[in-house]
């Protein structure tokens, strides 16, 4: 064992006798590893927020929205919105035990002398409460649910901790567009930070101040009568709701995202693993660089050190020693870069985590595991090793007394 | 011991550069007996350095047979061969050879590293050695702030490190002044003498030669003379 410490120490010298060259090398590494570990943490991180809010949605809800199912984000963010209409045709398809609608939009909201974008929802508080707290699991911390048509709005918990300097209290007035709202209630926390830092108003007063249509919505949830399977329930909403569209427009091409709890963790979760896949893709590539910047390094210090590794050979060591250093210098590089990478990458994560945290709208959390770390450090460590074995290889086989001939 | 060290038999080295085929060694025949304090000699291109190489079992002959303590090397795998070697053979070279990025103490150690001798053992074995050629005071010495007779002595220190019965010194002497050079000699005749190591060293300086009991003169890759006087002749 004492002999690979004298390796060590003969590879770390030779590392930091070139150590222009070897931090370059190390660099190519280290960008790598940075953009598989803070893009691959974000994603999880985004993932995870993703499921946590759909869990909350419960087994047996359906969502109902306007737009195409394939185009799960443009549909969320997209102008169309359910009419009158429409959420009659869902309250009256067969299997519909309760229909909570919802409108949302990013808002500014002040509150004395501050103002802040957050997502202001809309919600029918005489219809809807009880799916809310029944199947949402929601409850006020403080307070009391507002009376509909009263301006009286609920915060979610995040506004008594950070969202405002000021900590919001019961009672306390606040602006939007100009007219004031009475905060009424405080919510528990909903389990994910992005619906906690979100401002609940009734429909009404929500259209009346946004100016959408009234009696619309942006969203529809579904609750099932029990016992009835979700997707067969969706299908009828979605016949139902076509043929309403039809009778009023004759439009055969109106299209409606009719979808369990499920499957939205589904497509968000094939749509996030292509992104992974993306993301491991392009950052694969540029590990391969890094790895090519290694195989570079090492031949060029090969090629320099022929005459070392004649001497070594002639002194006693044997194909198997010279392979050794040269490997753990190759090693040395990939870890070191490794460990930068990862270091940089969860940095960048939680810059762009805290700057998300500052800005409700899109908050999230950067999920870095041990195992994603483990997984840069050890994938580093073989990118290097085996970017360094064709070189320490041919240093290996070098012949002693050619080796010493050479560069004479 | 009673058989030679080193055993060169009907050995014949052949460099093909290209077409041309560019015999170095012609049917040598030499025996390094224990105990010996021998020079090779001979001019530029004569074949000494190839001569070198398989008395030291760094190269393997063309032709021939080379037998390290009578043992067959052809027969020794490539980690097989060096780690006899690395018991057997110490080096010393012209360029001294040492490894830049170590201290004096570390390149002493290094040969004991290979063998497998012990941390502390290694070390104590490299300091005392360190400290028999006149390097106390630099043991903790980088390369690069040794003069060249100190750098040489640190080779020489090396060469000795697992104790081998041999030494080869490839014109150690050759790029040093004259003092350093008779000092660097006086150290190797100081092992020879006391501990009894069989020397070999290579070169073409006359005075070098004198040092040495036999004298092997190697012109056109062939053993011209074999004798102490042989220094004249050339």
């Amino acid at each position: 064992m004492s002999e690979i410490n004298e390796y060590f120490k003969i590879a770390l010298r030779n590392l930091k006798t070139r150590s222009l060259r070897s931090w370059l090398t190390i660099l190519g590494i280290v960008i790598g590893i940075f953009l598989v570990i803070s893009l691959l943490s974000l994603s999880e991180g985004i993932k995870k927020a993703i499921n946590q809010q759909l869990e909350t949605m419960g087994g047996d809800m359906i969502m109902v929205m306007p737009g195409s199912e394939e185009n799960l984000m443009g549909m969320m963010m997209g102008g169309e919105v359910l009419e009158r209409e429409d959420i009659m045709a869902i309250e009256k398809t067969k299997g519909v035990e309760n229909v909570l609608i919802m409108s949302y939009r990013g808002i500014v909201v002040r509150y004395k002398e501050e103002a802040k974008m957050v997502f202001l929802t809309g919600l029918p508080w005489d219809q809807g409460l009880e799916i809310l707290e029944k199947f949402q699991g929601w409850s006020l911390s403080e307070g009391r649910w507002p009376v509909p048509g009263k301006r009286e709005v609920i915060v979610g918990k995040q506004w008594i901790i950070d969202i405002f300097k000021e900590k919001v209290r019961v009672d306390e007035e606040i602006v939007m567009k100009g007219r004031k709202f009475k905060v009424i209630g405080i919510l528990n926390s909903l389990g994910n930070k992005s619906d906690d830092s979100n401002i609940y108003l009734d429909i009404g007063l929500y259209q009346d101040l946004t100016g959408e249509k009234r009696g619309s919505a942006r969203v529809a949830m579904v609750k099932i009568e029990e016992g009835l399977s979700a997707d067969k329930v969706a299908q009828d909403l979605k016949e139902s709701l076509q043929k309403t569209r039809k009778r009023r427009f004759g439009e055969d091409t109106a299209d409606f995202a009719v979808v369990t709890s499920e499957k939205i963790m589904g497509i968000t979760n094939n749509v996030l693993g292509i992104i992974q896949s993306a993301i491991i893709f392009f950052a694969s590539i540029a590990i391969l660089v890094g790895g090519i910047g290694i195989t570079n390094t090492m031949f060029t210090s090969i090629r320099e050190r022929t005459r070392e590794i004649g001497v070594m050979k002639a002194i006693g060591a044997k194909n198997s020693t010279v392979l050794t250093i040269f490997l753990i210098e190759a090693g040395i590089i990939g870890l070191v870069g490794g460990a930068g990478g990862i270091i940089l990458g969860i940095i960048c994560a939680k810059i762009i985590e805290l700057y998300s945290q500052a800005n409700p709208l899109f908050y999230f959390s950067v999920s870095v595991s041990p195992g994603l770390i483990l997984f840069g450090l050890t994938f580093s460590l073989f990118v290097g090793c085996f970017a360094g074995f064709l070189p320490a290889r041919q240093a290996a086989r070098l012949k002693p007394v050619e080796a010493l001939r050479r560069y004479e | 011991m009673s058989g030679p060290i080193i055993k060169l038999e009907n050995i014949w080295k052949i460099y093909q550069l290209g077409k041309v085929e560019l015999p170095a060694l012609r049917g040598v025949d030499l025996e390094i007996a224990p105990g010996g304090f021998v020079s090779i000699m001979g001019p530029s291109g004569s074949g000494k350095s190839t001569l070198l190489n398989m008395i030291g079992a760094l190269d393997f002959p063309t032709k021939g047979k080379v037998y390290l303590k009578g043992k067959d090397i052809s027969l020794f795998s490539e980690d097989e061969l060096s780690q006899l070697r690395g018991r057997t053979i110490g080096f010393v070279f012209q360029e001294f050879n040492i490894l830049p990025n170590l201290t004096a103490l570390e390149n002493v150690m290094l040969p004991m590293v290979f063998q497998g001798v012990l941390s502390e053992e290694r070390k104590k074995r490299a300091e005392e050695l360190l400290i028999s050629v006149g390097l106390k005071d630099r043991i903790f010495h980088q390369p690069a702030e040794l003069s060249a007779g100190e750098r040489q002595r640190v080779a020489i220190a090396r060469a000795f490190a697992n104790d081998p019965e041999m030494v080869i010194a490839d014109e150690p002497t050759g790029n040093l002044d004259s003092i350093t050079g008779k000092k660097i000699m006086e150290i190797l005749t100081d092992f020879h003498q006391k501990q009894g190591k069989t020397i070999v060293v290579v070169t073409h300086d006359p005075n070098i030669a004198n040092y040495s009991e036999k004298i092997v003169n190697i012109k056109d890759g062939q053993i011209i003379i074999n004798d102490k006087q042989s220094a004249e002749v050339l």
